[in-house]
C-alpha cells in the first residue's frame, strides 16, 4: 500500500513498529513507533507523556516528507 | 473436438523476415507453419492461424492486439497457444502481449514458449505460462510437443504439475503440495543442515525473492502549504464500522471525515484489526491514527492543510493484490483531493 | 540426562465400566471421567466423545491437544500446570500412542481454534485424524471472553491436560511394549566421535506474543512473553515443559501434543553421534515489538556461538509479525558463523502470489516450507459434528469468516464448508511432521 502512494509520486512517510517489515516491503522512509498495538503513545505511561511521544515523531514524520533521500531512510527519532 | 489458435509472426508463417515485418495481422482458416506440428500433437483442431509481423505488433501494439482480438470475437476456441519464439526478442514480446490480451478478454487458457534469454520471458512470465524453449528454430518440434502436452493436460482437466514438473518458468505464484517421496519437514530440515555444513549443495524450498522497489517520490518543498493525509492499516474505524472492514485478510477500505473533530475519541473510534490487544487504540484511537498531533501542527501552520478524510483498512493477513487494489483506490483519491503528502502509520 | 518414554499403542478407545487400559484398548467410564473433570468449577457443561480414524466426523472449534502420559514415579506430567514445580527430562514416562486428547469448544471458538476431519479430504491436512481422539467438550463460566475474538479457553485446556494425565494413570502400573530411550551426555563430557562432529544446535520460538498474560505457551507453568531465550535439555520439551497456548492461527500452532513428540527433535536425535553432535535446545519465544524480537536474537545468537555450534535449526511457531523473529534469529546466526537451516510455513495469499514471509533477507538462504496458512479449502459436510460448526464462521477462528462478498459464510447450511488452511488444526504440521512443501506456479 505504501509502496501504490509512492508510486503515484506522493511522498510517503511510513510510520511503524517493525522496521525489518517495512523494509522488505520496500517503504522508503521509515519512522519507528514504539509499539505495534499502541505505535505512537504506551497506556501505562500518563497522557502528557504520550502526547509528547506522538507530536514528536509524527514531527519528524512532517519533516521527513521534506527530505530528500537516495535510499530507504529510517529517521532517528528523539522520544 | 476441442479447438486452438495459433498466433505465429510473419516469418514463421513463410512471408518473409526483416523485410516484412511490419505484416499487418491477418487470420486464416487452416494451418500454416508451426501450426502444422501444433495440430498433429495438441489433442484439439488448430482451427485457424493468426499471423502478425513483429514490427507491426512492437510499433502498432494497441491496433495489433485490437484486430487480433477483434478476429478472435466471433470464433470459438479452448486454448490459445503462440510461438515458440526462441530468442527471437520481438517475436517473444509479442507472443507474451497477445498472450496476455487473449487471457484477459476471453478467459482461455493461453501458452507461449521462449528461450530464457528472450526478454518476453521476464515481461511476461507473471501473466502466463512461458515454457522454456530452445535457442533456434531447430528446437521447433520439441518445443511445440512441450506446449502440446501441456496444453492436452489442460483440455483433459488433469492436475497440472509445478513449475518445475512442468517446464515453465515460475510465475510468482507459490502453493502448497503435498511430496510424493513423504519427506517429512524434520527429515528434509536436518538432511538440508547436514549438506550445508558439509559444504554440499542444498535446495532451499523457499528462494528469497527480489524485491520490488519504486521510486523514491520528490519530497515536499514547503510543507506549510501542503496537504498531507493520514493513511492507516492499523483498522481504526467509526465504532459501528459502517464499511464492514474486515479484522484480517481485509479486502475493503474506508474513509472517515475528520475535518470537524480535534481528536479521535475512544468509544467514537475503535480499532477491528484482529492481529493485536485493542485495548490501548480503543482508549485513544489517536496511538493509531494522530489526529490529534496533526491538529496541533496544522493550528502551529507547520503544514498547510490537514486532509478532511483518514483512510483506513486492516493490514494482517491481507494478500499483497487486494492490498495494491485497495493501495491504488486510496491513492486516486489522493490525487482528486491534490494530497501532497502521506504519513502511513501500520501496527 | 536420560528420558524413557515406555509406549503403549492404542489400538482402540472405548466407554466402559472399568477406567483401564487392556490387550491395546483403553476404556474409560464416562461418569467418572466426567465427575473428574467436572472438579473444575469452571466446567459448566461437559459431554465426551470418541472419534476415531474413518468417522464421518468434524470436530471444531479444536483448542488443543494432548497425548495421554503418566509419571510413574509420581512427578505431574505437566510440572507447574497439572501438579507442582519439579523438573522434566529425566526417568521414566508412559504414553498411550495412536490417540490423544482434544479440548474442544461445546458452542464458542477464538481465534486460534481449530479443524479437523476424520474422514475424507479432510483428512489429509492434521495428523490428528490419524489418531483415536477423545474429546472433551466443554462449556465455561468464562463470561468474560464469551464473544471475544482472542479467548485464554484456559479451562478447557486445563481439562485436556487434567484428562490425559487421568487417561495416562491407566498405565502406570503396566510394562510398556517399547521403550524409547532419548540420552544426551553433557557437552563438556562427549566422547571424541561426537565432539568431532559438526555441532549443532535446535532453535525453537514457541508463541508468546500476546502481552497480557494467560494466552501464550509456558515453559514450566510460566508464560513465555515474560522470558528471554534460556538453554533447554531436548528431553525437557518431550517431557512435558512446555504446553501450548492459545492464540496463533490453529495451522501455525504447536499443540501441547507437537511438544511431547516434536519431531524435529526426533529427527536430530536419529542424526546425534552420526552425522552430527546435538548439543541442545536454545529455547527462544517470539515478540511483538522490534526490540524485544532484537533481544532475543542476540540472546540465541551468544548462546549458539558460546556453545560451539557450527549448525542450527530455527523454527517458528507462527507466521506473520513472527516471521520477522524468525529471519532475525536465522540472520543473527548465519552472522556469527552458524549455518543456519529454517523450518516454517508461509502466508502467499489465496492466490499464492503474496511475499511469503513478512520480512527476507538473503541470510536465510536454506529454508524448508511446510505450508500456505491462506490456501483455500472447501470440504463436503460430514455426518456428525463434534463442538459447534457455526464456530468456524461466526466466532473470528482466524481461516473462518461469516460473510464474504464472493465465497458467501465458512460454513453452508448444507454442512459444508470454506476456509483457509489457517483454521486446519496444527494443520502446517510446522514442529515438523508436514509432508507438504511450497512450490512455485
Amino acid at each position: 500500500m505504501v509502496k501504490e502512494i509512492e508510486r503515484a509520486g506522493i511522498p510517503v512517510v511510513h510510520m511503524c513498529n517493525l522496521i525489518p517489515v517495512s523494509t522488505t516491503v520496500g517503504a522508503n522512509k521509515i519512522v519507528p513507533t514504539i509499539s505495534i498495538p499502541y505505535p505512537l503513545g504506551d497506556p501505562a505511561t500518563p497522557k502528557e507523556v504520550q502526547w509528547k511521544l506522538r507530536h514528536h515523531r509524527v514531527g519528524v514524520a512532517l519533516d521527513a516528507l521534506t527530505q530528500d533521500v537516495e535510499e530507504q531512510t529510517v529517521f532517528k527519532v528523539k522520544i | 473436438m476441442k479447438k486452438a489458435i495459433h498466433y505465429i509472426n510473419q516469418f514463421f508463417a513463410g512471408i518473409g523476415g526483416e523485410d516484412t515485418a511490419d505484416y499487418e495481422p491477418e487470420i486464416r482458416e487452416g494451418l500454416i507453419g508451426p501450426a502444422l506440428a501444433l495440430n498433429s500433437m495438441l489433442d484439439a483442431e488448430v482451427t485457424h492461424t493468426i499471423i502478425c509481423g513483429d514490427n507491426f505488433m512492437g510499433s502498432n501494439k494497441d491496433e495489433a492486439v485490437k484486430r487480433i482480438l477483434g478476429f478472435l470475437e466471433d470464433k470459438e476456441f479452448d486454448i490459445f497457444v503462440a510461438g515458440p519464439a526462441f530468442q527471437a526478442g520481438r517475436y517473444g514480446v509479442a507472443c507474451g502481449t497477445i498472450c496476455k490480451a487473449v487471457k484477459e478478454k476471453f478467459n482461455v487458457p493461453v501458452i507461449t514458449s521462449m528461450n530464457e534469454e528472450n526478454p518476453g520471458v521476464e515481461m511476461f512470465k507473471k501473466d502466463i505460462y512461458i515454457f522454456e524453449g530452445g535457442k533456434s528454430a531447430a528446437k521447433l518440434r520439441e518445443d511445440v510437443k512441450v506446449m502440446s502436452n501441456f496444453g492436452n493436460k489442460i483440455l483433459k482437466g488433469e492436475k497440472l504439475g509445478s513449475a518445475d514438473e512442468e517446464g515453465y518458468f515460475p510465475r510468482g505464484i507459490r502453493h502448497q503440495v503435498w511430496l510424493d517421496t513423504e519427506k517429512t519437514a524434520a527429515e528434509r530440515g536436518v538432511e538440508m543442515l547436514v549438506k550445508k555444513l558439509n559444504n554440499e549443495s542444498f535446495k532451499t524450498e523457499l528462494p528469497i525473492p527480489k524485491l520490488d522497489r519504486v521510486p523514491i517520490a520528490a519530497p515536499i518543498k514547503d510543507l506549510s502549504k501542503a496537504n498531507i493525509a493520514l493513511v492507516t492499516t492499523g483498522g481504526i474505524v467509526p465504532i459501528d464500522n459502517p464499511d464492514r472492514i474486515q479484522s484480517a485478510s481485509a479486502t475493503r477500505w474506508g474513509k472517515y471525515d475528520i475535518s470537524n473533530i480535534e481528536r479521535l475519541e475512544g468509544g467514537v473510534y475503535k480499532t477491528i484489526h484482529a492481529g493485536f490487544d485493542p485495548a490501548a487504540a480503543d482508549a485513544d484511537p489517536n496511538v493509531i491514527v494522530p489526529v490529534d498531533s496533526m491538529k496541533e501542527y496544522l493550528k502551529e501552520g507547520k503544514i498547510g492543510k490537514f486532509h478532511k478524510y483518514f483512510y483506513s483498512t486492516v493490514g494482517t493477513g491481507t494478500t499483497q493484490a487486494e492490498a495494491a487494489r485497495m493501495g491504488k483506490e486510496i491513492v486516486e483519491e489522493l490525487l482528486k483531493d491534490k494530497v501532497d503528502g502521506v504519513i502511513m502509520t501500520s501496527t | 540426562m536420560k528420558l524413557e518414554i515406555g509406549n503403549f499403542n492404542v489400538k482402540d478407545v472405548i466407554f466402559g465400566e472399568k477406567t483401564m487400559f487392556s490387550n491395546g484398548v483403553l476404556s474409560i467410564n464416562k461418569e467418572e471421567a466426567l465427575a473428574f473433570i467436572k472438579e473444575d468449577e469452571h466446567i459448566t457443561e461437559l459431554d465426551i466423545v470418541i472419534a476415531k480414524p474413518g468417522d464421518s466426523t468434524r470436530i471444531v472449534p479444536v483448542k488443543e491437544a494432548v497425548e495421554p502420559r503418566i509419571r510413574p514415579d509420581g512427578r505431574p506430567v505437566f510440572p507447574g500446570v497439572t501438579g507442582d514445580l519439579e523438573s522434566a527430562g529425566e526417568g521414566r514416562i508412559h504414553a498411550l500412542k495412536g490417540c490423544s486428547v482434544l479440548g474442544v469448544g461445546m458452542h464458542y471458538g477464538s481465534f486460534g481454534d481449530g479443524l479437523i476431519d476424520m474422514s475424507g479430504e479432510g483428512a489429509k491436512y492434521t495428523l490428528f485424524s490419524e489418531l483415536i481422539n477423545v474429546c472433551i467438550v466443554a462449556d465455561t463460566d468464562e463470561e468474560f471472553e464469551r464473544f471475544e475474538q482472542q479467548k485464554k479457553n484456559k479451562a478447557i485446556r486445563w481439562a485436556a491436560h487434567r484428562f490425559a494425565e487421568y487417561l495416562g494413570n491407566t498405565v502406570k502400573e503396566l510394562e510398556p511394549e517399547e521403550i524409547e530411550s532419548y540420552e544426551l551426555e553433557p557437552i563438556t563430557k562427549r566422547t571424541e566421535k561426537e565432539n568431532n562432529l559438526p555441532s549443532v544446535v535446535l532453535v525453537m520460538q514457541p508463541q508468546s506474543q500476546m502481552e497480557e498474560l494467560g494466552y501464550n505457551d509456558l515453559v514450566y507453568g510460566w508464560d513465555m512473553n515474560k522470558y528471554i531465550p534460556t538453554f533447554m535439555h531436548p528431553n525437557e520439551v518431550f517431557d512435558g515443559a512446555i504446553i501450548s497456548g492459545s492464540f496463533m492461527p490453529s495451522s501455525s500452532k504447536w499443540s501441547t501434543y507437537d511438544f511431547q513428540n516434536f519431531p524435529t527433535i526426533k529427527e536430530l536425535y536419529k542424526e546425534h553421534g552420526k552425522s552430527i553432535n546435538f548439543l541442545g535446545i536454545i529455547m527462544s519465544n517470539l515478540n511483538v515489538s522490534l526490540e524485544q524480537k532484537k533481544r532475543s536474537s542476540i540472546f540465541v545468537a551468544q548462546m549458539a556461538k558460546s556453545l560451539g555450534a557450527d549448525g542450527a535449526i530455527v523454527t517458528e511457531e507462527g507466521y506473520g509479525n513472527p516471521d520477522a523473529d524468525y529471519i532475525m534469529c536465522i540472520a543473527a546466526l548465519e552472522d556469527v558463523g552458524v549455518k543456519t537451516v529454517g523450518i516454517s510455513n508461509e502466508c502467499t495469499g489465496r492466490d499464492g502470489a503474496s511475499q511469503p514471509l513478512v520480512t527476507l533477507d538473503e541470510k536465510a538462504n536454506a529454508l524448508v516450507s511446510t505450508g500456505n496458512v491462506s490456501e483455500i479449502i472447501e470440504l463436503p459436510p460430514m455426518e456428525n459434528v463434534i463442538g459447534e460448526l457455526e464456530a468456524l464462521a461466526r466466532d473470528g477462528l482466524s481461516g473462518g469468516w461469516a460473510y464474504d462478498e464472493i465465497l458467501g459464510s465458512s460454513v453452508r447450511e448444507d454442512g459444508s464448508i470454506i476456509m483457509e488452511n489457517n483454521a486446519m488444526f496444527c494443520g502446517d504440521r510446522i514442529s515438523g511432521w508436514s509432508t507438504k512443501t511450497m512450490k512455485e506456479f
